[in-house]
């Protein structure tokens, strides 16, 4: 399996090419699914006023008004918040708000394509369970409405984002090209930009639900892990280069070395770090993080692919290049001492 | 290292956990009836208001779960239906009729607004093209306000094609200036003079010419807790504010910044000006420096026609990812502690006590510098990022540990075996760690908001990691192994069996 992985380049870069090249058509035409951030909706409000003493047991009556409503007209509610009102901002010169202690807002939230004639039935039925109940006694004090809402989209913080991930792994890599090498460096760049795509396509085709900021995120995880499993490799093939006997080696049979000494302790590091990071998410189920957590399994796996499949096969081509390019200097380097040494003689 | 140096460094080295551990995580009340009370620093920290936890340093528990603060802002002739009920309520029947003459209920008979006739709305209903474009106009100068706050969860919506609601997280000191300044619309103007009433404008632009030829940009400075809003003036701008200042020595002179109709600030001058740049201060945190530098930025391309903004329908929100979720968050960091310490005294027995020690001193050095550097707080995204950097802390450490188990195993003495095993893989981990620090710092250099923090812990982790499991570690295991009369056993290290032949 070992050899054959890395023989098998078109395979793997065929593979990242459809999914990547899939997911740019889908980012480019559709974004990411960014339903978490609720980017187009509708919200239902039950505005009431505590001033004439609504009680909890009228409030909680309010809510099942709605819900009983909601569910008479056939429509289901994605979120369901109660709001505290707030002292009127142009009303004091402070820098904070404070509560009024009086008003609050009952919102539900529908998704885009739930009928405003659903929703006006709903409001029809909760107002007139309002008005049928005595115990509101002054129904001017309760106010139901809906409404279409539209995010605005803040994309500074996506491009800067993407900026960021595509400068740091080439720093990082000229790093690493210092340390290990022209070959290492490209291999690892290739690396690295295939897990940032693959991962964001991964989203974009998936159509996985994320926050707006969070596929920058995702593409920031997905190019440092995979830096770091490429950096395992790079280790390996230094240390086997100062190996007297690693001159009669081909690229492949050194890049098959490597990758088997040190497969073990990269599946083991994508392993503790799949763990984490789903020990997280399993821990945080019941709350709305679990979606970040989730969402960054899905960065460390394409790094691990990239590094025990794409990266390995590039790389044999790479190094297999560059040993060329070794040798052919070296063959002209001795010519020329050789000429050199001939004229002096 | 003798053993009474390595008891007396481990005491040290002890205590010195100890204290950070109980600084770090121990909270109480203390003194006559519980009036006092001692903040642990992780209580202390920052944490997102998407978390649902008290903010900030004075936040008791249950003062407010995080969340956010979120208001409507209405254009001019729109105006809520619960408002025109209100409005309607206190006139006759005659008024109430010429009132409702007035106003078109929008979108249809169960919309939430009231659009006036011949200013939002022609007088078949329809939404007249004018407001249309005026509010398409507001709502992207209010989106571009809210986006240059760059705060993590800053939201702005469209509501019906006809109003702005807008939402900033409980993560600021003044919430509510941002939101009611944020409204204000039109062009930058100043004006001068001895009072606002009889102040004349400092720029008479030409025909063609805006408030742009006088000011070239606003932008906000800071110096420790002050902030500062700079007007950068071009020379045409200058020449007015000298001329305007030229007589100040004598008689003081007041500068009134408007944006639109609403002033928003005034500064008073005691001596002529002949600067390109004006810094004004007054009472400014950075925080709202910037916010008002943001207003005048933006003020810079406004006209008189802007559509007209009025705040109202504040409403407090919890917060977003429900209210136990730094609760959960630490439960992950307890199952994910156990695992680790169950993992290191199974495979290495006392070794383990070395990079617990090792750990709890990144731990509490990251919790530190959580507390202490102004923009970092507690988030999902940041505390994803500690837990990668613990994840490379607990890898080198292992490597460093096996490094130094196979030396032992060919016979080496135990010193000999940590040197050697150190020197095997001090580059290997000083070039893991140098690559994930440049990458997080460079990140956090260029990109914003939550992923410029969960990036800059992740590379200040790194720079942790990589000290304490190539300094720290070392000298825990020199100290700790000093102390023991096996140093085989105390690491679970075992030498090669070698058969004769």
């Amino acid at each position: 399996m070992s050899k054959k992985r890395l023989n098998l380049l078109p395979v793997w870069a065929a593979i990242s090419a459809v999914i990547i090249i899939a997911g740019i058509v889908l980012m480019a035409l559709l974004g990411f699914n960014e339903a978490l951030d609720r980017p187009e909706s509708k919200t239902f409000d039950v505005y009431y006023n505590v001033v004439v003493d609504l009680s909890e047991d009228r409030k909680s009556e309010l809510a099942t008004y709605c819900e009983d409503a909601f569910a008479d007209a056939g429509i289901s509610f994605t979120d369901k918040q109660t709001l505290e009102g707030q002292t009127d901002p142009v009303s004091t010169g402070q820098g904070s708000f404070s509560s009024t202690g009086n008003d609050f807002l009952l919102r539900y939230t529908f998704s885009a394509d739930v009928s405003d004639e659903s929703l006006a039935a709903a409001k029809a039925a909760v107002e007139a369970s309002i008005a049928g109940n005595e115990g509101f006694a002054l129904p001017a004090e309760t106010y139901v409405s809906f409404d279409t809402i539209s995010l605005q989209p803040m994309n500074e913080a996506m491009w800067r984002g993407a900026v960021a991930v595509a400068v740091a792994a080439v720093v990082a890599l000229i790093y690493i090209a210092i340390r290990f090498g022209m070959g290492c460096a490209l291999t690892g760049l290739v690396a690295c930009v295939n897990d940032a795509f693959l991962t964001l396509s991964v989203f974009a085709i998936a159509r996985i639900p994320v926050y707006a900021f969070a596929p920058m995120l995702y593409a920031a995880i997905a190019a440092a892990v995979s830096a770091v499993y490429w950096l395992i490799r790079c280790m390996k093939l230094r240390d086997d280069a100062k190996d007297p006997t690693a001159g009669v080696l081909s690229a492949d049979e050194a890049v098959a070395n490597a990758c088997a000494a040190t497969d073990k302790l990269v599946w083991l590091a994508a392993g503790i770090l799949l763990a984490v990071v789903a020990v997280c998410a399993a821990c945080t189920a019941m709350t709305g993080a679990t979606f970040i957590f989730a969402g960054a399994l899905i960065a460390v796996a394409a790094g691990l692919y990239s590094s025990m499949l794409l990266a390995p096969a590039l790389h044999v081509k790479v190094k297999a290049h560059f040993d060329r390019m070794k040798k052919k200097n070296a063959r002209y380097e001795g010519k020329k001492k050789s000429a050199k040494a001939d004229a002096e003689a | 290292m003798g053993k009474k140096k390595s008891v007396v460094l481990l005491v040290i080295y002890t205590l010195l956990i100890a204290v950070l551990c109980f600084i770090c995580t121990v909270s109480f009340s203390y003194g006559t009836d519980q009036l006092y009370t001692f903040s642990s620093v992780m209580r202390m920290m920052e944490k997102d208001a998407d978390l649902g936890l008290a903010y900030g340093a004075n936040a008791d528990a249950g003062a407010y779960l995080g969340g956010g603060y979120s208001a409507v802002y209405y254009p001019e002739g729109v105006i809520s239906a619960r408002e025109y009920a209100d409005n309607l309520d206190g006139m006759t029947d005659e008024e109430q009729a010429d009132y409702a003459a007035n106003y078109v209920r929008y979108p249809d008979e169960n919309g939430s607004v009231y659009l006036e006739k011949g200013v939002a709305c022609n007088e078949d209903g329809t939404v007249m093209s004018s407001f249309e474009e005026a509010f398409s106009s507001a709502l992207e100068t209010v989106t571009q306000r809210f986006a240059r706050l760059r705060v993590d969860g800053a939201r702005v919506e469209a509501v019906d094609g006809c109003m702005i609601r807008v939402f900033l997280p409980a993560m600021m000191d003044s919430e509510y200036t941002a939101i009611s300044v944020f409204a204000y619309t039109g062009e930058l103007r100043i004006t001068y003079g001895s009072d606002e009433a009889s102040a004349t404008a400092l720029f008479t632009p030409r025909a063609g010419e805006t408030v742009a030829d006088y000011v070239e940009a606003v932008n906000s400075r800071a110096s420790g807790e002050t902030g500062y809003v700079e007007f950068v003036f071009t020379d045409k701008g200058r020449e007015a504010l000298a001329s305007a200042t030229s007589g100040a020595a004598e008689t003081a002179v007041t500068l009134y910044f408007y944006v639109g109709d609403s002033l928003v600030l005034n500064l008073s001058v005691n001596e002529a000006y002949d600067q390109n740049t004006l810094y004004i201060s007054g009472s400014y945190t950075p925080e709202t420096a910037n916010t008002v530098a943001t207003l005048f930025s933006t003020a810079l391309s406004g006209t008189e026609d802007d559509l007209t903004l009025t705040p109202s329908d504040a409403y407090f929100h919890h917060a977003l990812y429900g209210e136990n979720t730094v609760l959960m968050l630490y439960i992950a960091f307890g199952v994910f502690f156990v695992a680790m310490m169950a993992f290191f005294f199974i495979r290495y027995h006392r070794l383990g006590f070395v990079h617990l020690y090792t750990y709890l001193l990144f731990l509490f050095a990251m919790i530190l510098c959580g507390w202490s550097i102004p923009f970092l707080y507690l988030s999902v995204e940041t505390f994803l990022a500690f837990m990668l950097a613990s994840v490379l802390l607990c890898v080198s450490d292992a490597v460093a540990f096996e490094c130094a188990r196979k030396e032992f195993a060919l016979g080496k003495t135990m010193t000999s075996s940590v040197k050697t095993g150190y020197k095997k893989c001090f580059w290997k981990l000083f070039d893991l760690h140098i690559v994930v620090a440049v990458i997080g710092f460079l990140v956090y250099a260029i990109a914003l908001t939550s992923l410029q923090t969960a990036a800059f812990v992740l590379g200040l982790g790194a720079a942790f990691s990589g000290i304490a499991t190539l300094l720290v570690n070392r000298f825990g295991w020199a100290v700790m192994m000093g102390t023991s009369k096996k140093p085989g056993k105390f690491c679970n290290f075992k030498r090669e069996e070698v058969e004769d032949e």
